[in-house]
């Protein structure tokens, strides 16, 4: 009996307990909605969430040391979800220039970075000072208010050697956002022990081409591309003039020059296999696939099957309109979260200002073939006569920065689903095309 | 007294359950709904305010054709995969439990590895191991027998019965594993008075075995009923991961809402198309459980 | 029994050699997946997606086990999936055993009801949870530590646990406890000494099934774990490899079976109590 009422008691306490706890979140879902209404809301939200958290902040701050002012350790973590053996060597590049200063960048590998920014970008206590990833997700991130803008941390002259189509890319609403790393492109990437003759220079021959070299039983392919993701047909699309999506954010699925592209593509896809990220790379590599429309990410894979590569630029391939392949270039770009900024901001600054460098470029341009964003690591001898780099250099004269509005994060799908729907399930392109304009711009009008 | 105090026993036994549901279960559902009442998204997610109704109007547009296409192929997945899945293990298990089978053992360890993998994993291996028109063993099989290759993810049918065989290699330990211990608890001696009466196999499954099966695999076949009809990872993984969508258009009610609402990232619109799901997922289960009744 | 043992053996000979034969067959089919994650597990790096029929790889190595044990802090994930799951697993089990035989034994008003509510509760998808208790671990401090992810697991399997205990509680005959309630016993004392032992292989069951749950949940694990050393082996896993641009299939299909081992060999271990049942119990008597 006694046992009962011991047992009854403790299950009473924690009941009370969990009372108090869900009225506390009462509280504060009440707390948020209420300051939310009365128009100061930002502050006070954040002020708001950030009360209990920022303890824990304080003594973290102690544990690293303080700010940098005092001469004591930072550590400044950034999330990604790159290579780390690549994202390591940028952080020892940075890392050896701050030595002295006390102040430690350090790469943390996160699946779906952008997810998790999402979640952890306004809890200071948690959530990383950085992260890495494509300028594409820029518009999003910035309209969340989450994002410290680069150009009030470093001064314009610091960033002067930066090549312009990096910095645009690291723009929104004319502000700098970001702080560009490398940037990267589409190529035509092929196998030199398997490519006969020369690689022709129209995309019409390189079709005659594949016609002719491709058993798709016997499973041996001239060419491969991961032909119904839209980065990997952007290169048709942007061709012939068509767009994903414009500058206003208007979708361009169902104009007449994205159809176009798309049924030319839709003949090169037939002869492409699945065109699956998996199967097009194992396909290469293996040495079942002459070519392959890839990038620098590839590079490892396929040094390791000891395969001897040529790379051409997509833009030396003429459509039959006149007009040349014009694929996207990505920038991968560092974004700073403001609480950061607030917390840490001299050495985030540093941070920042020795990324502008050119060693860091040249680093992740020798090791990893990146086309480094800062202009002068071209003058490097090793980076000048990368072939890769070149090639990518030669590229993003012409090729289009994608697009960083917000718009842009909800598109992927649709233009996806509308490739695969015409080069796998052989729908109609008109119908198709019009379906998922109709749903990209429903997918937009749910944003707001 | 005694009385109070017998009505207080069962609930003092359930409190702690019901502490950790409140938290861990409950509490979301009831912050859905709250966040479906706000226009928090990309442009207000600092600021958002109180909008009413708004969102649920929205989602409510929502329920199209579309939407209703979704709710069929649901409803086909689920009634599908439970048939198959509860006959094919009913039937495993009482092979399992015939007198004599030394190995039984091993064949019950090996029965559930699928099981043991994490689902990930499982279905990326079948995706470029079994189903990839390169890789993929059965297109091995089919060109060595000198058909051509088959996409099979890339049209709605077989995509669907592609993702329903995966998803029986991943239930079916389970049910095995249930029915199997189930299977403990039959009475022995009832099969020996009805050999006696002159039972055949089959007579002795039908009027003994799933008679007494019924108590015991009822709550589990329910909740496997629920796993099954809320199930996203296969067909989302198969099917329409971003970078790797296999031309299928096979939706099912969670893979529509997740289309059509949480790729935009607008938390209030995606919150109201989650409660409005949600009831529609209570209306139906009151629906069957009523017409089950009535049967 | 002594005049049927003829003509057992010849037809049941028979009919056991087929279901032999039957189970053989069953067990490879299933295995052939599990086989090819092996095969690609230890082959060498590059091309080891083979379009060839024969998907023996050219080279046996084990360098890709080798890698995921030394190069990553595998023993690390290995321990913290372990406490979590044996954590989840105390949790669970408590909370639900004694609401599972509350819902089995007392007839109380709302008992039906109670029951139904929790299995609508749990129809709500658990992914659109995540945001939610978020919020709600921000706000507790409960973010990147286990004991929060603890929380999550238990209360995820909680309804998923009683309503799989019920059913076999039900069938285990009333009139067991209510001798023993004549001798004194309290409610408590009951169950741990004669409901948990007669209900031992739905128990057993149960718990595994939280254990492989626990063991193989990544979302929760990677969102809510923010460093590399508290990562669970199925976390770690999906962290590393999740990327389709930076995935290495041998290494990938490596890390999956050191993943799926310890599970296989726990049920293994287990695989007898799980059956040794009523028959066993004294139940029958």
């Amino acid at each position: 009996m006694r046992k009962n009422i011991k047992i009854s008691l403790s299950l009473l306490i924690a009941g009370a307990m969990t009372v108090g706890m869900l009225t506390g979140c009462g509280q504060d879902a009440a707390g948020n909605a209420g300051t939310a209404t009365d128009g100061t809301a930002e502050t006070d939200d954040t002020a708001l969430e950030a009360t209990q958290p920022e303890q824990e902040e304080a003594s973290d701050e102690e544990q690293a040391g303080g700010a940098s002012a005092s001469g004591e350790a930072v550590t400044i973590t950034a999330w990604h979800d790159n290579d780390e053996a690549m994202m390591d060597a940028l952080a020892a590049v940075v890392n050896e220039k701050l030595a002295e200063e006390n102040i430690t960048l350090r790469f943390e590998k996160k699946s779906d970075v952008t997810g998790q920014i999402r979640l952890y970008g306004t809890d200071a206590a948690n959530g990383p000072d950085m992260y890495l990833f494509a300028h594409d997700s820029l518009g999003g991130f910035a309209e969340m208010g989450i994002l410290e803008p680069v150009g009030n941390l470093i001064s314009a002259d610091k960033e002067a050697d930066l090549l312009p189509m990096t910095i645009e890319a690291a723009s929104y609403k004319g502000e700098q956002y970001l702080m560009p790393v490398y940037y990267e492109t589409l190529l035509f990437m092929y196998n030199k022990s398997l490519w006969k003759g020369e690689v022709p220079s129209t995309t019409e021959e390189l079709y005659d081409y594949m016609v002719e070299n491709t058993d798709a039983n016997a499973g041996t392919y001239a060419l491969v591309n991961q032909h119904s993701n839209s980065y990997n047909v952007a290169p048709f699309i942007n061709g012939f003039g068509g767009y994903i999506i414009d500058k206003d954010g208007n979708p361009g699925l169902n104009i007449q020059e994205t159809k176009d592209a798309i049924s030319y593509n839709k003949k090169f896809a037939a002869l492409q296999a699945d065109g699956d990220y998996n199967t097009v790379t194992a396909l290469f590599n293996e040495g079942n696939a002459a070519a392959i429309i890839g990038g620098p990410w590839l590079v490892s894979g396929i040094k390791e099957a000891g395969i001897d590569l040529g790379i051409k630029s997509l833009c030396d391939f003429t459509l039959p309109n006149g007009d040349v392949m014009t694929p996207y270039s990505g920038v991968q770009c560092l974004g700073v979260l403001k609480y950061a900024a607030e917390s840490k901001k001299d050495a985030i600054t540093r941070v920042l200002e020795v990324l502008a460098e050119p060693e860091a470029g040249i680093t992740l341009a020798k090791e990893f073939n990146c086309a480094p964003a800062n202009s002068r690591a071209y003058e490097d001898a090793e980076v000048a006569a990368n072939e890769m780099i070149l090639a990518m250099e030669k590229s993003a004269q012409k090729a289009v920065p994608m697009s960083n509005i917000p718009e842009m994060s909800v598109m992927w799908g649709p233009a996806e689903s509308l490739l695969a729907a015409v080069n796998k399930s052989g729908e109609d392109i008109d119908a198709a095309a019009d379906q998922y304009q109709e749903e990209a711009l429903q997918a937009i009008a749910d944003m707001q | 007294m005694n009385h109070t105090k017998k009505n207080l026993t069962p609930w003092l036994y359930n409190l702690p359950a019901f502490i950790l549901i409140g938290i861990i279960v409950l509490f979301p559902i009831l912050y859905t709904g709250y966040i479906s009442l706000t226009n928090m998204n990309l442009y207000h997610w600092q600021d958002y305010t109180f909008v009413g109704a708004d969102n649920y109007v929205r989602a409510l547009g929502k329920i199209d054709s579309g939407f209703i296409a979704a709710l069929w192929t649901t409803l086909l997945w689920t009634a599908v995969n439970m048939v198959l899945d509860v006959g094919i293990a009913y039937i495993l298990a009482v092979g399992l439990n015939a007198k004599g089978l030394r190995a039984r053992r091993v064949y019950k360890t090996l029965l559930i590895f699928p099981w043991a993998m994490p689902a990930y994993v499982s279905i990326l291996a079948w995706r470029v191991g079994m189903y990839n028109t390169e890789f993929g063993l059965l297109n091995k099989v089919l060109v060595a027998l000198g058909f051509e290759k088959i996409d099979f993810l890339s049209r709605n049918v077989p995509a669907f019965l592609s993702c329903m065989v995966l998803n029986l290699w991943m239930s079916l330990p389970y049910m095995i594993v249930m029915f199997d211990g189930a299977l403990q608890s039959v009475d022995r001696s009832m099969y020996e008075s009805a050999i006696l009466d002159g039972a055949g196999a089959w007579q002795k499954n039908w009027y003994i075995t799933i008679p007494s099966l019924r108590k015991v695999m009822a709550p589990v076949i329910i909740m496997t009923t629920f796993t099954t009809f809320k199930q996203f990872d296969i067909v989302y993984l198969l099917t329409m991961q971003k970078g790797a969508v296999s031309g299928s258009t096979m939706q099912t009610i969670i893979t529509y809402a997740h289309q059509n609402a949480f790729v935009s990232n607008n938390y209030g619109l995606s919150s109201a198309v989650s409660v409005v799901i949600f009831v529609i997922i209570i209306v139906f289960s009151v629906w069957t459980n009523r017409a089950a009744k009535e049967v | 029994m002594v005049n049927r043992t003829a003509t057992w053996h010849v037809k049941d000979k028979i009919r056991l050699i087929f279901l032999n034969l039957f189970y053989i067959c069953v067990c490879l089919l299933g295995l052939v997946p599990i086989i090819y994650v092996f095969l690609l597990s230890v082959s060498g790096g590059g091309g080891a997606l083979k379009t060839g029929f024969s998907i023996l790889p050219e080279k046996f190595t084990l360098d890709n086990y080798r890698r995921i044990i030394v190069e990553e802090p595998f023993l690390r994930w290995l321990l913290n999936s372990v406490v979590l799951s044996v954590g989840t697993m105390v949790i669970a089990m408590g909370t639900s055993v004694l609401a599972s035989y509350a819902f089995s034994r007392f007839r109380f008003a709302g008992k039906t009801a109670s029951m139904q509510i929790l299995l609508l509760l749990n129809a709500f998808p658990q992914i659109l949870s995540m945001f939610a208790i978020f919020r709600l671990f921000r706000l507790l401090g409960l973010l990147d530590s286990h004991a929060g992810l603890i929380f999550v697991y238990a209360g995820s399997m909680c309804i998923f646990s009683i309503w799989n205990m019920k059913g076999y509680f039900d069938s285990i005959p009333i009139e067991i406890e209510e001798a023993s309630k004549i001798d004194g016993a309290s409610n408590f004392q009951l169950i741990a000494r004669i409901i948990l032992p007669l209900a031992r292989p739905a128990i057993i069951v149960t718990a595994v099934m939280v254990l492989i749950f626990v063991w193989n949940e990544y979302l929760f694990a990677t969102t809510f774990m923010l460093r590399e050393e508290s990562y669970t082996l199925a976390g770690g896993l999906y962290q590393l490899q999740a990327n389709d641009y930076s995935r290495s299939w041998p290494l990938f299909s490596a890390a999956a079976i050191l993943v799926s081992l310890p599970i296989l060999i726990i049920f293994f271990c287990f695989q007898k109590y799980m059956v040794s049942g009523l028959t066993s119990g004294g139940v029958k008597g």
